[in-house]
């Protein structure tokens, strides 16, 4: 049988007042347990984005290193070239940068809330 | 009050006409090509400039031999004005070749440089340039590639306190653009110091303003931050800052997440500072953060958060500087990057996890570590002057080797500090978190 909330408190606090105060709280706790096991399937952890953004910034470095002749070449001329470092940096900045923050998730490092 | 935000922004845009760069600008007499051939008997080599058609002939300088010269492999070359037109002065390869080694070891470096960074604001700058020129970049190509660097990861560490409410955009603003026109005071003096007293002179005054605002600054934050652990932990507003909090003169400027109001009278001479500073010794985050705890008002929290701001706009503004000399190696800039921008997040939510004096502590000990790491170079210059006597050879090398190993201690020393802090409070919260599935109503 499924109860609400307000049922659920309600039988919780007429345990209590019996002085059954140890079913009062278990009902209470199985409660918390249920809503802390949704939270943690809603916190799945972002394995998926990780291996994406961790696969697009592998192959970009390789990428890089593969072609490192023509690239220091192109990226050194000075000038309006100057659009090259300054867009590399910013596109693995935000692929890695991606990959980091989410690489952290997976293992669990997460910022106080 | 929008009317300043405006004059701000107005200034921004302005500014790309002026060459503004912390770590000074890039040099103007370098020529970038390859050399094609040798001739050794007339002592002269074949240059082909980088963009041009037709090559030119350079004439070796006295202590070079034919084999300080690599052909095919694009070099740098320093010319030397007073021996003559195309007299070589100097050469260097550009870019490296990337060993495994290497790319691990730039890797490392980048991790821990981030780590501080994301913790205290900034840092990483003083050891990463010299760790590349250990690893055999010219030193143009250092400064280049490391604030290439720096940019994207100061963003990605600001948009991460942002998004935890430390950073304030407002404030980083105003210290940024400030920041930047005190860049120009402070190249103007580099220049008339360098004139009035040559190389060693410059060497010797950026290094003894080093010193000494690291040790007072540095000394000062450490005595603060004992004092608050011995209290309660948290931060107090300094007495200076509140006493320039009093002073209401027009226009005063409201900073919402710092929770401070302030006469820009006050704020403008702090970035115009920094700026000065960022331009002398190159870590103009050392003295922005410190004026904005002690001067305007701002926790350790905020400030070091806000940094990351100012970090990016300058280092953004220098990069394009830099890439349009074209001496960025981007390979370098990338693989610090690869480690920076996890170590930068791990900082930057590492300081959600402990308390203002936490931060305070790390940026002193940093602070106070590279001022020995720069303070051992001073009897050198000092000798160079002509103003004490030579040093003999190991005390010359054991004196480079203490600079050296003071900057890797200082990275260690944060390093340490910061996951072992962090394991605290992550463990710490995790108690609590538990408690409260035990008993959710205490």
């Amino acid at each position: 049988m499924k109860q609400n909330e307000f049922e659920k408190s309600m039988s919780a606090a007429a345990f209590a007042e019996a002085g059954e105060h140890d079913t009062a709280k278990e009902m209470m706790t199985n409660n918390e347990s249920q809503k802390s096991n949704k939270q943690s399937l809603k916190e799945k952890k972002p394995y998926g984005k990780m291996v994406i953004f961790g696969a697009i910034s592998l192959s970009a470095y390789i990428a890089l290193l593969a072609n490192q002749e023509w690239v220091t070449e192109t990226f050194t001329k000075g000038g309006i070239n100057t659009v090259w470092p300054i867009g590399a940096a910013f596109f693995f900045s935000f692929i890695h940068g991606a990959f980091a923050s989410n690489f952290l998730s997976v293992l669990g490092i997460e910022a106080k809330k | 009050m929008k009317r300043l935000l405006f004059l701000i922004l107005g200034i921004l845009i302005v500014l790309p006409t002026t060459t503004a760069l912390a770590g000074g600008p890039p040099p103007k007499d370098l020529l970038k090509g390859k050399f094609i051939e040798i001739q050794e008997e007339s002592r002269t080599a074949t240059f082909i400039k980088d963009g041009a058609e037709s090559s030119m002939t350079l004439t070796f300088g006295e202590a070079m031999t034919a084999d300080d010269i690599t052909l095919n492999k694009k070099v740098m070359v320093s010319l030397d004005k007073h021996a003559g037109e195309g007299v070589i002065k100097d050469v260097s390869v550009m870019f490296m070749d990337m060993t495994i080694m290497r790319i691990g070891a730039l890797l490392l470096i980048g991790l821990i440089g981030g780590l501080l960074s994301g913790f205290i604001g900034s840092g990483g700058a003083f050891v990463l340039t010299p760790a590349m020129m250990s690893l055999g970049a010219p030193g143009a190509i250092a400064v280049a590639s490391n604030m290439c660097h720096k940019f994207p990861k100061a963003m990605v560490g600001a948009y991460k306190r942002y998004k935890y409410g430390q950073a304030d955009v407002k404030l980083g603003l105003v210290m940024a653009v400030t920041a930047i026109l005190g860049v120009q005071i402070g190249i103007k003096m580099q220049k008339f110091i360098l004139n009035s007293y040559g190389n060693a002179g410059s060497n010797l005054y950026v290094s003894v303003v080093f010193v000494l605002v690291l040790v007072l600054v540095g000394g000062y934050v450490f005595y603060d931050a004992y004092k608050s652990t011995k209290e309660d932990g948290e931060p107090k507003t300094s007495k200076l800052a509140l006493r320039m909090q009093k002073i209401e003169l027009w226009p005063m400027m409201e900073f919402k997440v710092a929770k401070v109001r302030i006469s820009a009278w006050i704020t403008i001479p702090v970035g115009l500072f920094t700026g000065m500073l960022a331009a002398t010794i190159a870590v103009g985050g050392f003295v922005g953060v410190p004026g904005m705890i002690y001067v305007v008002g701002a926790s350790a929290m905020v400030a070091s958060a806000t940094e990351l701001i100012v970090a990016f706009i300058m280092g953004c503004w220098g990069s394009i500087q830099w890439g349009i000399s074209g001496l960025i190696d981007i390979r370098m800039t990338l693989l610090i990057l690869a480690g920076s921008l996890i170590g930068v997040q791990l900082g930057a939510l590492g300081t959600t996890y402990v308390k203002d004096h936490v931060i305070k502590t790390v940026m002193a000990s940093v602070m106070l570590i590279v001022a020995v790491s720069r303070g051992a170079k001073i009897p050198g210059y000092l000798a160079d002057l002509g103003l004490s006597s030579q040093l003999q050879p190991q005390m010359a090398s054991f004196l480079n080797s203490v600079s050296f190993w003071a900057l890797i201690a200082a990275l260690g020393t944060a390093g340490i500090i910061i996951t072992a802090a962090m394991i605290k409070g992550m463990v710490q919260a995790k108690a609590e978190a538990a408690m409260q599935e035990v008993a959710p109503n205490v």
